[in-house]
């Protein structure tokens, strides 16, 4: 019989079914990769997934799409119990999910593709499965002379017309470190970065909260130079955007991208396979044409079509022309630089 | 025969208990525990050291009185466009109400998100603003109205103005338009009309507007960011900086403590005022 207090709980119970779909599901989660927003997003879904897939027999896999902080914060936050089986990080929020304890090593005596990889990517706690590269990017329409050093950014004639990140992102942090190393710093000494952002000034017109923020700021005409992220500026030349990128003189500052497996993940022989299939010739190859013209990490890929253009021909081009950071040194140091880039870069 | 009839004039406590409920889970208890991380200090011991790290420091001080002055002028701002435009719309008849009320409306059902990237075309160097400028001759260079503050409290004013104007329509639709007859009728012009009844019966509106519009301004993280750039710093901004950048959650939680009393007085303080400026117009 249908009475109204049955009526009320079914209600209530499917409600809540609804509402958390884990409690009556606990025991077959899918697999969860946590990548980056945007663009990362859908190369990943068009490129990693179905290889993924093809691998395991169409396990079910999920993408949740974030930032590398909010990533940790959530994982830190159910340590015995994580939401998130795959997690992609800059160097810097690499090695704080290693500090905090998040982080599982990767089973690398049964990688398949693992001794493929650029030694600088060849990280027993997650492999890099691919790099984030940062030059100068300027508006060709404005800018007739293309920059070739980092330097250019405080030339008179563009008063007005630089845009920076705070160093909340690993693009300001490593930008800030880059210009330290110009003038005589380094990862352990940041004040010649400090005292050149303070001739920077009267360049600027824009610190960002980040990256995409700075990226939209061309769009605008806002901003006509700054320091860009390879794969965010291609994303706005797709749009129509006279936006171009170079590596300046002093080598491309490059961020390997590791991909590691979550601590306690129930999913794990699958989230070793999903890495393994990440750093795989093949989905590499194909995750470095366009549109997505991810920067390979594995050896085996060949260097074509714009990378190979305004990047590198090949890898051991690539290790010429890129700068690695030490971000074990600046991330001792990140949080106190956060703090006096808040009190010193006032415009 | 005395039969006791149930009373209809109140309600079993019980009623409210479903949501008092939801509240203690979703509301009260998050609260506790963010008061409770932030008693954490820096070598783990329980204390007031993360209060005391941010209360003694000039420059956090300063981003909370910033951000609680930003509040204020967007409020000034939301309250001198926004009243007599509530005006017009609740003593307009016909379809010049029904036009205002949809233009307060619409926006609402706009996301923040894309107000504000509106508010990025307008404001930019080759924006709306400064080309329609520089075409009537009036300025040589562009002007710097996006990371600029004055840009920013115009484009949270616009982004918040229907909290504003919706609770000000709805106060001043309660008067009856009898007393502004009447007031006119004693003698009294327009400006004394307004001073002496329009705005002591509209009050209450006022000031559920002012609070809410205050509240929206300095917790609005979206618009702060993105108008006001990654060096002008806010309460919202610096404590997502301090939790997610540095993932220093104990002191941010200090943080958010802080601003919620900062916050909290600041409304008080509204009430207080309606209720004197009540006081001052009955006499």
């Amino acid at each position: 019989m249908l009475d109204r207090r049955t009526l009320l709980t079914t209600a209530l119970s499917l409600g809540a079914m609804e509402l958390f779909p884990g409690l009556s599901f606990a025991q077959a989660r899918p697999l969860v990769f946590a990548t980056f927003t945007g663009s990362w997003e859908e190369a990943h879904k068009a490129v990693l997934v179905p290889a993924f897939r093809k691998e395991t027999n169409n396990a079910p896999i999920v993408l949740d799409p974030m930032l590398s902080v909010d990533q940790i914060a959530k994982v830190s936050a159910a340590k015995s119990n994580p939401p998130i089986d795959v997690m992609l990080h800059d160097p810097g929020p690499a090695l704080t999910a290693l500090a905090q304890d998040l982080v599982e090593p990767f089973p690398v005596e049964r990688s398949a593709a693992f001794k493929d990889l650029i030694p600088d990517a060849q990280d027993p706690n997650g492999p890099a499965a691919f790099f984030q590269v940062v030059g100068l990017t300027y508006n060709p329409d404005t800018v007739k002379t293309p920059p070739t050093s980092w330097a250019d950014l405080w030339r008179p004639e563009y008063k007005g017309r630089v845009g920076i990140t705070n160093m909340n992102s690993t693009l300001g942090t490593g930008f800030m470190v880059e210009i330290a190393k110009m003038h005589g710093g380094s990862e352990s000494n940041i004040d010649p970065a400090f005292k050149a952002m303070e001739q920077l000034k009267p360049n600027l017109s824009a610190v960002a909260a980040n990256p995409g923020a700075l990226a939209t700021l061309f769009q605008q005409g806002q901003v006509d130079i700054s320091p860009g992220n390879f794969n965010a500026i291609q994303i706005l030349k797709a749009k129509g955007v006279p936006v171009e990128f170079v590596a300046p003189k002093e080598g491309a500052i490059a961020f390997k991208t590791l991909i590691q497996i979550v601590k306690n993940s129930p999913n794990r022989e699958l989230a070793f396979k999903l890495i393994e299939a990440a750093i795989s010739e093949p989905v590499q190859t194909r995750l470095m044409q366009a549109p997505y013209l991810v920067v390979p990490t594995n050896t085996k890929v060949k260097m074509t079509g714009e990378i190979a253009r305004v990047l590198a021909k090949d890898t051991d081009d690539l290790k010429k022309k890129f700068v690695f950071q030490d971000w074990k040194t600046i991330n001792a140091q990140r949080p106190a630089w956060i703090e006096r880039f808040n009190r010193e870069i006032k415009l | 025969m005395a039969v006791a009839l149930p009373d209809v004039t109140t309600y079993p406590l019980r009623l409210a208990s479903p949501l008092a409920l939801f509240f203690a889970a979703f509301f009260a208890a998050p609260l506790v525990a963010l008061l409770g991380l932030s008693l954490q200090g820096p070598d783990g011991h329980l204390g007031l050291s993360q209060y005391a790290a941010f209360l003694s420091d000039g420059f956090s001080l300063g981003v909370l009185l910033g951000t609680l002055w930003l509040g204020l002028k967007v409020t000034a701002a939301c309250l001198v466009l926004g009243l007599p435009l509530a005006l017009v719309a609740t003593r307009a008849g016909g379809w010049v109400r029904g036009v205002i009320i949809l233009a307060v409306l619409t926006p609402l059902l706009t996301s923040v998100v894309i107000r504000t990237f509106a508010w990025i075309v307008i404001l930019g160097r080759q924006g709306v603003v400064n080309s329609l400028l520089s075409s009537l001759g009036l300025i040589e260079t562009p002007l710097r109205m996006l990371y600029a503050e004055g840009g920013l409290v115009a484009a949270l004013a616009q982004v918040q103005m229907p909290l504003m104007v919706l609770p000000l329509m709805t106060a001043l639709s309660r008067i009856d338009p009898s007393l502004w007859d009447a007031s006119e009728a004693l003698g009294a012009g327009r400006w004394r009309t307004f001073v002496r009844v329009t705005l002591p019966l509209c009050l209450p509106g006022l000031i559920a507007g002012a609070v809410l519009t205050f509240a929206a301004a300095i917790s609005g993280f979206i618009t702060q960011s993105l108008i006001g750039g990654g060096q002008m710093l806010f309460m919202p901004g610096y404590i997502y900086q301090q939790a997610i950048a540095l993932q220093n959650w104990p002191f941010a939680a200090a943080m958010s403590v802080v601003f919620l009393v900062a916050v909290l007085a600041v409304v008080l303080a509204f009430n207080a005022l309606g209720r004197l400026a009540r006081g001052y117009a009955q006499t």
